[in-house]
């Protein structure tokens, strides 16, 4: 293969590694005043157009122009590897400095973290729905920046062609429809349980036969009878052939794009999936729709609601503190949060923000599910366990579902 | 008198034979001091890594003995991932070497268009390996990748989005599909180390054969196999350090799933990094020694000191 290469590769790695050592010193405040910010980003977009690096470029550049001493250096990182390089960065105590994205409670656990308090003017504005999630033995340090809600997608062109009249409620309308829309050549049900978000996927279908990661009292309930249930139907589903193929091994993003084409007859989707079936010009905006997702029995009352969230590293001084806080403030404005839902079709995480949407008919609905939307587990157990969620989960479809969930929580108890 | 000033110069003479002996180091000085740094020291953390008990998020919270020695060992996937990358190794590097030695005896001919066809052998091997998998990646998908297309207009394939069209969606097709993937990207090195080798056997060798009568079958066992060995032995060992230590080819192409059965121990590695930073240590001391013990079977089996040196 490639020695000499490998060699040279090997050698700069090393020389990068040595600089990068150097140049992470802990306080990059310089004697004339004037400060970095490094900013680690997920990207939202769906291509280099309406990538997430512009938008918060956007807002960086804006915020230089008014505080000429601080720069913001933007890197923003896809949603498949976004937990992970973030977590080599904290692993290498390489901290960045802000964080959009997932947070975790393990961060505020281990003291690497501002308090919402200390780098906000103003916590009171974020979204009260969900400073539970962020918060660590009773103090905010995630700090909602966009939130979203689940719903079940379905292609009305497909369900009449299929001769399907309603839109599925149970696990047993998912089956037969599915079925129907197998014989059309289409895949019936998109069911996408690979790495990228198979906890988000997963906790649907607990949720639809009344179970979740864990109970009321925070005990982990991975492997409760009704969450073995609700992939004993997935795997029946997944044999029967009503999904793509190998569901383990398909994300979250591939498929929506494969029901933006119209492959896919129904899938649990997000208000993100929107701008892709606007940007596939396959569909119109008559030929899908979306609906509560489906349960065991009926329609869940309550859906899954997902938070992103800014954090921000102790990585310096005071006045690096400052400087995160006068950024975040500015960031944290409503026209940025309104621009930034324009332009990914997601939900605001500030209280003002969500009141100039509240009228508006595409979001309205979803800020009024919001308060009701079940969350993840807080808990600062979670970040292993959703690696092992994500890893493995998959394989409950085509092998020993109780076995499975059960090494899962396993872990989950082993890290709690 | 006499007698100090002999001990003076033996002195002299010791300090002199000491220069001597030191100068070379001036020359060599860098090239230890490097490999000090870049090979010797991260060894030195691995080992001590292994034996530490790290949280998530990098921080040592004391020693851990033998734990995450005894944690990997227990681990389910782990008896899968070494029986993988034994088979996933052995296949590779086995393959490669039979395809270079075909490949290298046809370029080592006289044809039309041979400049060419040898300068396009550079292709994979200069493609970046991630840009690669990423191509067969895409190729291979189930619903509209080129492989299942051209499959569909011959009537091999019958339906898009189906079981048979997801390659790397079933363990057993996609290690195939990588492998072709490890294959096709280690072929061009074995092959150039193999030409040369060829170009280096002299014509006055196979003249004297074939005055002695040999036949061409026989002037090729007899000289062109024995006289390739050196450079077939070194480019079959490089291969196989290379092979066992692939990343970017099963990443890209699976991330080593569905769960861990496509995961070789360099890839299960880098999972287990995410949250048990002290098992994958245990799992880096692991190959290290696999890596070590490989080499040192190949170099016995195959008499390395009298062939190479």
């Amino acid at each position: 293969m490639k020695r000499g290469l490998a060699a040279v590769v090997t050698l700069s790695a090393a020389a990068a590694l040595a600089l990068s050592a150097c140049g992470s010193s802990k306080n990059s405040v310089s004697s004339d005043g004037s400060t970095t910010l490094k900013l680690v980003a997920a990207d939202y977009g769906t291509g280099p157009d309406n990538s997430s690096q512009k938008y918060w470029q956007g807002i960086a550049d804006a915020f230089h122009a008014a505080n000429p001493k601080i720069t913001v250096k933007v890197q923003s990182i896809n949603w498949n590897d976004f937990d992970n390089q973030v977590q080599t960065m904290v692993q290498n105590h390489q901290y960045p400095d802000i964080t959009e994205g997932d947070y975790f409670a393990n961060y505020a656990q281990e003291g690497l973290l501002y308090k919402a308090s200390d780098v906000l003017s103003n916590p009171q504005n974020l979204l009260p729905v969900f400073a539970k999630l962020g918060s660590y033995q009773n103090e905010q340090y995630g700090m909602p920046f966009t939130t979203s809600s689940r719903a079940l997608f379905y292609n009305k062109k497909l369900f009449a062609q299929a001769g399907i009249s309603s839109a599925p409620q149970t696990w047993n309308d998912i089956q037969t429809d599915a079925a129907k829309l197998k014989g059309l050549g289409k895949i019936g049900f998109g069911l996408p349980l690979g790495s990228e978000e198979a906890q988000a996927e997963s906790l649907l279908w607990m949720l639809g036969n009344n179970s979740n990661y864990q109970d009321g009292n925070g005990n982990w309930t991975i492997d409760s009878t009704q969450n073995v249930a609700a992939f004993q139907f997935l795997k029946q589903l997944v044999g029967a052939g009503d999904t793509e193929p190998n569901p383990g091994t398909k994300n979250r993003t591939d498929l929506w794009k494969q029901f933006a084409q119209g492959q896919i007859g129904m899938i649990n989707g997000s208000p993100a999936l929107i701008p892709i079936i606007g940007q596939g010009k396959v569909l119109t905006d008559a030929d899908w729709t979306s609906v509560p997702i489906a349960g065991q029995s009926g329609p869940l009352q309550t859906t899954l609601g997902v938070c992103d969230f800014a954090a921000a590293f102790k990585n310096g001084g005071t006045s690096k503190q400052a400087a995160i806080k006068s950024f975040l403030d500015f960031a944290y404005q409503d026209k940025y949060q309104l621009q930034f839902d324009k332009e990914y079709d997601l939900l605001p995480a500030t209280t003002s923000a969500a009141d100039a949407l509240a009228s508006d008919p595409t979001f309205g609905p979803f800020l009024q599910a919001l308060p009701k939307a079940v969350q993840y587990p807080n808990s600062p157990a979670w970040a292993n366990v959703k690696a092992q969620i994500q890893h493995t989960i998959g394989t409950a479809v085509t092998d020993d579902p109780k076995k499975v969930l059960g090494a899962i929580q396993q872990t989950a108890q082993k890290s709690s | 008198m006499a007698e100090q000033s002999t001990v003076i110069g033996r002195g002299d003479g010791k300090l002199r034979s000491l220069a001597r002996t030191a100068y070379p180091l001036v020359w060599i000085g860098p090239a230890i001091a490097l490999i000090a740094v870049v090979v010797l020291w991260p060894v030195v953390v691995m080992f001590r890594t292994s034996f530490q008990h790290i949280s998530p998020d990098g921080f040592v919270l004391g020693r851990a003995g033998w734990k995450n020695y005894t944690d990997l060992f227990h681990e389910p996937d782990l008896r899968g991932v070494l029986i993988r990358t034994a088979v996933w190794v052995v296949v590779v590097v086995a393959v490669t070497m039979l395809l270079s030695v075909a490949l290298a005896q046809l370029f080592n001919e006289r044809f039309p268009g041979r400049r060419v066809a040898r300068w396009a052998l550079i292709a994979p091997w200069a493609a970046s390996v991630m840009m690669t998998s990423l191509v067969f990646r895409w190729a291979l998908d189930a619903n509209n990748g080129v492989v299942n297309v051209f499959l569909h207009d011959l009537g091999v394939l019958k339906s898009f989005n189906s079981n048979q069209a997801d390659w790397l969606g079933r363990p057993v097709s996609a290690l195939v599909w990588m492998m072709v993937v490890a294959v096709f990207v280690s072929v061009p090195f074995s092959t150039y180390a193999l030409l040369a080798g060829l170009q280096a056997i002299g014509e006055d060798v196979y003249e004297a054969a074939r005055v002695d009568g040999a036949s061409r079958w026989r002037a090729y066992r007899s000289i062109t196999l024995p006289l390739l060995r050196p450079a077939f032995l070194v480019a079959a060992l490089i291969n196989i350090i290379n092979v066992f230590n692939s990343f970017p080819i099963i990443w890209e192409m699976t991330r080593g799933g569905p769960g861990y059965t496509t995961s070789t121990t360099t890839t299960f590695m880098f999972q287990l990094k995410q949250s048990y930073i002290g098992e994958s240590a245990v799992m880096s001391v692991l190959n290290f020694g696999l890596v070590i013990l490989l080499v040192l079977l190949f170099l016995r089996a195959t008499r390395w000191k009298d062939q190479v040196d």
